[in-house]
């Protein structure tokens, strides 16, 4: 036996309690890791966002389109080494077998030079620009689709009325973890040639541009917008992670609030942890006071119970850790992955995040089972003793 | 118990690096009391408890001190063994004089010098019986092996070298009041104090529990200043103190 032995006997000694309390820190440690995730997956995909690429849309409204010599003029700043185009296709699987997916019109000469992230076999590529109806689709929604290079593919569309006949060119690959392996790219010369698409003829939803020098994106843009600015549709160019957290302005604002949330939860749980450990240490007062009259210091008892409570709080953690790595980087995450790779490209609680759950359960045990040992340290032994809850 | 275990007893319980201190000489005083007063206060009413009390116990001797409920008979005993202070007065115990100690060194020097048996027994509910004796002894320095010596030998002299894995809850009380003698005489103290150590007994277990502490006086030279109210007990001790308002009779 050490003194260990006795910190470690108390941990359990009233079943009931304690397994509420380990299960109190199990609960918030596995909440404090999914909003963190959500928190740090939501800006992955913006911070990832490459830093050498601007976005140019219409200066009202990213729904207005821009006509389509504009990316000629664009291509013709000096700071822009390449640039192209996309329309919004609102595509959607006719059999539903994938809830969500985007589906852009783009320049199949240019749109892979400049989004880089997405690899296409050469020889795909060069199928696609043989194929007018072909498309080039992300690996993750082959597979949801069941489909492979050379099969055919019926999409239907939000914004385009009827049946939309493709033909899969290409599969691409992600460079970047935080890639969307669930898009999908036609050829925009088809939509534009198509009498469906009359409306918007000659006309482009945004532009992308990669240029020369990232650290001076702010001036280049205000460079490209000054050129549009006496035309009827002006422009609003920004950096691709600009363009990308205008998306989702709204969103970010409930997640900051969400992340106030989870310090709450750590708070609720340094309360529950603490009124348990006092609970415990009040009823063994008088034990202390046997063990300070045999010679124990009250440093001991200060390290029993600041022991327990740590203990007591990392087994919740660790529980909690475990809980989230089963289910969710080996559960939901895949799934969401899968199925709304839009939104969450790639969710998984980072090991940091992990970590620091751990730490803070850990830290937080600490300070819970300080007051109530502090104040049992300073007891006096014969108070100690006479006390017989 | 034989002759021999008490013998060896005696040789192998003594603190490490500390040769077994000899309690043969009945003359000199192992606890010497002058002048003590003890006031506590209930709000700011003051109780005086001991009021200018003086005290001799001579090394090796067995006293029981009897009085009335409240009378201060647990306080004057708090106090020799230096878990509480007096108001004033002067306190030598086993050769120290308590007075100017810092609480760390007076519980350092509990742990070495003093015994404790209690009405409730106060066994850890959590600890086994050996690991209940040899708790004191995670205050030494002593080894994992040595320490197991000690507790076996303590448990032997109790008779309980059979119950050294129960948990006190599968103990009878007079087992486990015999458990913590055991406890209390491990670290080879001078001085064994028990607050009505057969307070919470039956008979027949009372008696098994005066027996062995008339054995430790008698065979291991043990000093003991035992607080009972039951006239029993305070038969087997040598010398029966009685406390009456604040001072002995
Ligand atoms: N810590 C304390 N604070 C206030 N009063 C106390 C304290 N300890 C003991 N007393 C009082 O001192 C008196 C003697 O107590 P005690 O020594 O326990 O008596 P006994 O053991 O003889 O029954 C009692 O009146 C008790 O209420
Ligand atoms: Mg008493």
């Amino acid at each position: 036996m050490n003194l260990a032995t006795y910190a470690r006997r108390n941990l359990f000694r009233r079943r009931f309690r304690s397994i509420m309390t380990v299960l109190a820190v199990t609960v918030a440690t596995v909440i404090f890791c999914l909003i963190r995730t959500l928190v740090v997956v939501w800006h992955a995909g913006v911070d990832e966002a490459a830093t050498d690429r601007l976005a140019t849309r219409h200066k009202v409204s990213f729904t207005m389109e821009l006509p389509k010599h504009y990316i000629d003029e664009i291509r013709q700043v000096p700071e822009v080494k390449a640039a192209t185009w996309a329309n919004w296709f609102g595509a959607k699987d006719p059999k539903e077998r994938v809830p969500f997916f985007a589906g852009f019109a783009v320049d199949s000469d240019s749109w892979f030079d400049v989004l880089d992230e997405m690899q296409v076999p050469p020889d795909q590529l060069a199928a696609w620009k043989q194929t007018p109806n072909g498309v080039i689709i992300g690996d993750l929604l082959a597979k949801a689709l069941d489909v492979q290079v050379g099969s055919r593919l019926v999409i239907t569309s939000d914004i385009y009325p009827g049946d939309w006949d493709f033909k899969v060119v290409g599969i691409y690959k992600p460079l970047r973890k935080t890639a969307d392996r669930n898009s999908l790219v036609l050829r925009w010369d088809f939509l534009n040639n198509d009498p469906r698409a009359g409306f918007a003829k000659d006309k482009i939803g945004w532009l992308v541009s990669r240029i020369t020098d990232s650290v001076h994106s702010a001036e280049i843009s205000r460079k490209i917008d000054t050129r549009f600015d006496q035309r009827d549709d002006q422009t609003l160019t920004t950096s691709e992670r600009a363009f990308n957290l205008s998306f989702l302005g709204g969103f970010s604002a409930v997640l900051g609030a969400f992340d106030y949330g989870s310090l709450i939860i750590l708070l609720i749980m340094t309360l529950i942890l603490a009124n348990a450990i006092a609970m415990s240490v009040r009823e063994r007062t008088h034990e202390y006071g046997v063990m300070r009259a045999i010679g124990f210091p009250p440093r001991h008892i200060l390290g029993f119970i600041l022991a327990e409570s740590v203990l007591v709080a990392l087994v919740g953690g660790l529980i909690g850790v475990g809980v989230v790595v089963l289910a969710i980087n080996n559960g939901i995450g895949p799934v969401l992955e899968e199925n709304m790779s839009g939104f969450f490209p790639y969710f998984r609680a980072p090991l940091w995040v992990l970590g620091l759950a751990l730490g803070l359960s850990g830290v937080l045990g600490l300070i819970a089972g300080a007051i109530p040992a502090w104040r049992m340290s300073r007891l006096s032994v014969t108070d100690a003793l006479r006390r017989i809850d | 118990m034989s002759e021999n275990q008490m013998t060896e007893a005696t040789k192998t319980a003594g603190a490490p690096g500390e040769p077994y201190r000899g309690t043969t000489t009945g003359t000199e005083s192992i606890v010497t009391l002058s002048k003590i007063t003890k006031t506590f206060f209930r709000g700011s009413e003051p109780i005086r408890v001991l009021e200018g009390l003086d005290l001799d116990v001579p090394n090796g001797s067995f006293e029981a001190l009897m009085g009335p409920s409240g009378s201060g008979k647990s306080t004057l005993l708090n106090i020799i063994a230096g878990l509480d202070r007096p108001t004033s007065g002067a306190v030598r115990v086993a050769g120290a004089d308590l007075g100017p100690m810092s609480d760390s060194e007076l519980a350092r020097w509990r742990s070495q010098t003093i015994g404790f048996v209690f009405q409730s027994f106060n066994l850890i509910p959590v600890l086994t019986a050996a690991q209940n004796v040899e708790l004191p002894l995670l205050l030494t320095s002593l080894s994992r092996a040595d320490r197991a010596r000690h507790v076996a030998t303590a448990m032997r002299i109790v008779s309980l070298e059979d119950r050294m894995h129960h948990y006190p809850r599968q103990l009878s009380g007079g087992q486990e009041q015999r458990v913590a003698i055991a406890r209390a005489i491990v670290n080879d103290p001078k001085i064994i104090v028990a607050d009505e150590p057969t307070g919470d007994l039956d008979r027949k277990s009372a008696d098994d529990v005066l027996t062995l502490m008339e054995r430790l006086n008698k065979e291991l030279k043990k000093t003991i200043f035992m607080v009972t109210h039951d006239p029993a007990a305070a038969e087997r001790a040598g010398v029966v103190r009685k406390l009456d308002k604040g001072a002995l009779q």
